[in-house]
């Protein structure tokens, strides 16, 4: 399976923006990847590079940075990322779970894959998000969710994508609105003149 | 009508949104107008989420839990006189303060929790009106001078609750003394142990408190510059932690010349990256400093040169929320709480199979059993419960049988566990403990730093051999080597993670022993949660044939015919013991064994 799609362009401008606000020695190593992880998902290796090329920080430092930290991502994500939780409370109420009822949803079968075949959806395993009282718990885009089973996660999942379908046919519709509302005026408009 | 006589306050910590809290909040907003309505961090009963305190103008309080859209007009129809007091959903009341909820506050002792779930994080007008920056104040207009400061924080004889506990006014002695242009105050917000989220709460729920505890730690020891260290995991308490920086500041409490004085600040946030040893403080640095977060030889310690070569101090973010506790209201008020051996008090993230799982602060002291139970109210399914956890990976194991014992540093570790950061996890019958240290030495091994070889391939070869077991492949002799592993790992590891790594291990064997036999001897998992020791069938006299199981099995090894109870079977060939079909089941057709 390939993932090609979800492969981010990179704006050289953004990045050289960033090392502009955030600096460009060593110590700005984290929170510059921070920057271009928050924009692209993950971590682009044409973005890498732009900072190896303009900033002070060498290719085995930053490098060595982004495959130390657990936040950071090589590879592409998929539009939307579940991050499932597996603190010790989500572990013991059952978080595997979850894992097992997303990926099976989302029909994601190689072992060695987090995201569905179309690109939709990412499935992430994350370090304690600190929500133990309501475990177990996943985020989704912004949201923190708690207290589910396997199949309260499907759930939540089927929920997201009808939101984002909403959303989607919600900006069509809103465009398909103003064309009309511009055809109408330029209509109305060239009555007036006749 | 006019609700103008009503005041309603709905919590809004990470659990509250997660619960739904902003829906309710607009709910009130929508349905009473003229109400003043604002919103609170989270007062810590994170099992009765969303929760709601509503005040009149009679001095009466009610607060309700769990609530949501239908709860919203119950609450608003009963405080306008129109209906019944909504009883399910009240916690307590001014009126009866012997409920349930009356005594899962009632019972604790805040110190560090004092302001949260009580006011507005994002204001810095309602902290100070809760006698906020009065502790900044006192020092600097006052005339006290830093070694004043120093002993009264001796004598308060709060150590660091971060884990290890150390004496804070003697590690501040350590900085004060050290020579130096500029020196660092570090807060360490980097609550990386699984099942901890003290720090997180008191960042979203009270930041000025944090601000002004690292004033009066930066004035002792003479720090110009700060950093907060917060994991980007926590993105709600990096905001209101941000937005109290900059009203701060612009009160003129950060930044140069504080109160008029010649005393100067300067504070930043640094986001974590999600690294477990960088809750170590040579780690904690060296990832400020942009580096791999790996940790330095000590001495020289941080405290004679540490951040970019400065004399340095890091103290953990519950530290920290009780200075200015202690500069109000003096040393021998805080000493006077808890004990000999650990003075003052102690917050908490009670979860797991618990019925009032939050944040609790207790004062040490206190046993186990009576936070448990008592505030607690003890097991969430009425199962007998087996065992907390405490300490998270660096911690351990207490049984039951040892609930008695008191908390506090000396006690807590003769069993064998950590105090730790303050996270417990309490377990029933229904968990392994094998599989919970192989969790936990699953945790360690990823997050290793790599740097010294015990820890790097030591914990790798035990977590091999947890796998085994787990997996009914294990031998008496596994076990022994478990043990001659943890020994040499707690040698030969240079900081604080791979010297506690083997704990949960350690724990687990000296308590729970015949767990372990029975994987290796019967190659029986006892909580049946061990997937390579267990086996799924379906009941067939309890199948009423709905085939939700056949729906939610991932691998679609189940199968029968609708309608028909007694057709259904599980393939065992197939089966990858998931627990779907368990969850989905009505009925309780599927036995587990």
């Amino acid at each position: 399976m390939s993932n090609q799609s979800l492969e981010a362009t990179v704006d050289p401008e953004l990045v050289n923006k960033w090392i502009d606000e955030i600096g460009s020695g060593v110590p700005a190593a984290v929170p510059l990847l921070q920057a271009i992880q928050g924009e692209y998902g993950y971590l682009p290796r044409d973005a890498m590079d732009m900072v190896i090329a303009n900033s002070d920080i060498n290719a085995s430092q930053l490098f060595g940075v982004a495959t130390f930290y657990a936040q950071f991502r090589m590879k592409p994500v998929g539009r939307h990322l579940v991050k499932v939780c597996h603190g010790t409370a989500c572990h013991v109420t059952g978080a595997d779970r979850l894992n097992t009822s997303l990926r099976h949803i989302l029909d994601i079968t190689d072992e060695e894959e987090d995201t569905s075949a179309n690109g939709s959806y990412t499935v992430e395993d994350v370090a304690c998000v600190g929500c133990c009282s309501i475990a177990p718990a996943l985020v989704i885009g912004d949201e923190i969710i708690g207290n589910l089973t396997g199949a309260d996660a499907q759930r939540v999942l089927k929920k997201h994508a009808r939101g984002v379908k909403e959303e989607l046919l919600g900006d069509e519709a809103a465009k398909k609105k103003k064309e009309k509302e511009a055809a109408k005026a330029t209509a109305s408009g060239e009555e007036s003149r006749a | 009508m006019s609700d103008s006589n009503l005041e309603i306050i709905v919590g809004e910590g990470t659990c509250g949104r997660a619960s739904g809290s902003t829906e309710v909040l607009g709910l009130f907003r929508k349905n009473a107008p003229d109400a003043n309505i604002h919103s609170v961090g989270c007062v810590g009963m994170c099992h009765a989420e969303v929760m709601v305190e509503v005040r009149d103008n009679e001095g009466k309080s009610f607060m309700y839990g769990n609530v949501d859209k239908k709860v919203v007009t119950k609450i608003l129809k009963f405080h306008r006189g129109e209906d019944e007091l909504p009883e399910d959903n009240l916690l307590t009341s001014s009126d009866n303060p012997e409920t349930e909820g009356g005594q899962y506050l009632s019972r604790q002792t805040r110190v560090a929790l004092r302001n949260v779930g009580m006011m507005d994080p994002t204001s810095i007008e309602q902290y100070q009106a809760r006698g906020g920056y009065k502790a900044i104040e006192k020092i600097i207009k006052g005339g006290m001078t830093p070694e004043d400061v120093i002993e009264e924080v001796k004598i308060a004889g709060i150590r660091g609750r971060g884990g290890a506990g150390f004496p804070t006014a003697t590690k501040w002695t350590f900085a004060r003394g050290a020579e130096g242009d500029k020196k660092y105050l570090i807060c360490n917000g980097d609550e990386g142990d699984p099942g901890a989220f003290m720090d997180r709460s008191l960042l979203e729920g009270d930041p000025h408190n944090i601000v002004e505890g690292m004033l009066i730690a930066a004035y002792a020891i003479g720090a110009s510059g700060g950093y907060a260290y917060i994991r980007a995991e926590y993105p709600l308490a990096v905001t209101n932690f941000d937005l109290a920086i900059e009203a701060a500041t612009e009160a003129g409490l950060l930044g140069d010349n504080i109160l008029g004085s010649d005393f100067c600040f300067d504070l930043k946030i640094k986001q974590g990256a999600g690294a477990f040893v960088c809750g170590e403080e040579t780690a904690l640095i060296a990832s400020i400093e942009g580096e791999r977060g790996m940790p330095r030889i000590r001495p020289p310690f941080p405290a004679i040169k540490g951040l970019f070569g400065k004399p340095t101090i890091i103290n953990n973010v519950e530290t920290l929320s009780n200075l200015p506790w202690i500069i109000d209201n003096g040393g021998a008020a805080y000493q006077a709480i808890g004990t000999e051996d650990s003075r003052g008090t102690k917050v908490f993230a009670l979860a797991g199979a618990i019925k009032r799982g939050g944040l609790v602060e207790v004062p040490m002291g206190m046993s186990l059993r009576e936070m448990i139970y008592d505030i607690g109210g003890g097991s969430v399914t009425d199962k007998p419960l087996k065992a907390v956890q405490l300490g998270g990976p660096s911690g351990g194991c207490i049984p039951e049988s040892l609930f008695d014992t008191p908390i506090e540093y000396a006690s807590i570790n003769a069993t064998g566990a950590i105090m730790g950061s303050g996270g417990i996890i309490v377990m029933d019958e229904k968990s392994c403990m094998v599989d919970l240290a192989k969790f936990f030495l699953d945790f360690t091994q990823i997050e290793s730093c790599g740097k010294c070889t015990f820890c790097r391939i030591g914990t790798l070869r035990m977590k091999e051999i947890l796998t085994k077991i787990c997996d009914g492949e294990g031998t008496m002799e596994d076990i022994d080597t478990l043990e001659e592993l943890a020994e040499g790992i707690k040698q030969a590891s240079l900081c604080g993670l791979g010297q506690t790594a083997p704990n949960p291990v350690l724990t687990t064997l000296k308590y729970f022993r015949e767990e372990y036999e029975a994987h290796v001897k019967e190659q029986r998992c006892p909580a049946a949660v061990c997937k390579g020791l267990i086996t799924h069938t379906i009941i067939n006299e309890d199948c009423n044939g709905c085939s939700i199981c056949e729906r939610y099995c991932p691998v679609d090894c189940i199968t029968g015919e609708k309608k028909k109870g007694e057709t259904w079977v599980i393939d065992q060939e197939v089966c990858i013991n998931c627990g779907m079909c368990v969850e989905v089941c009505n009925p309780d057709a599927i036995l587990v064994a």
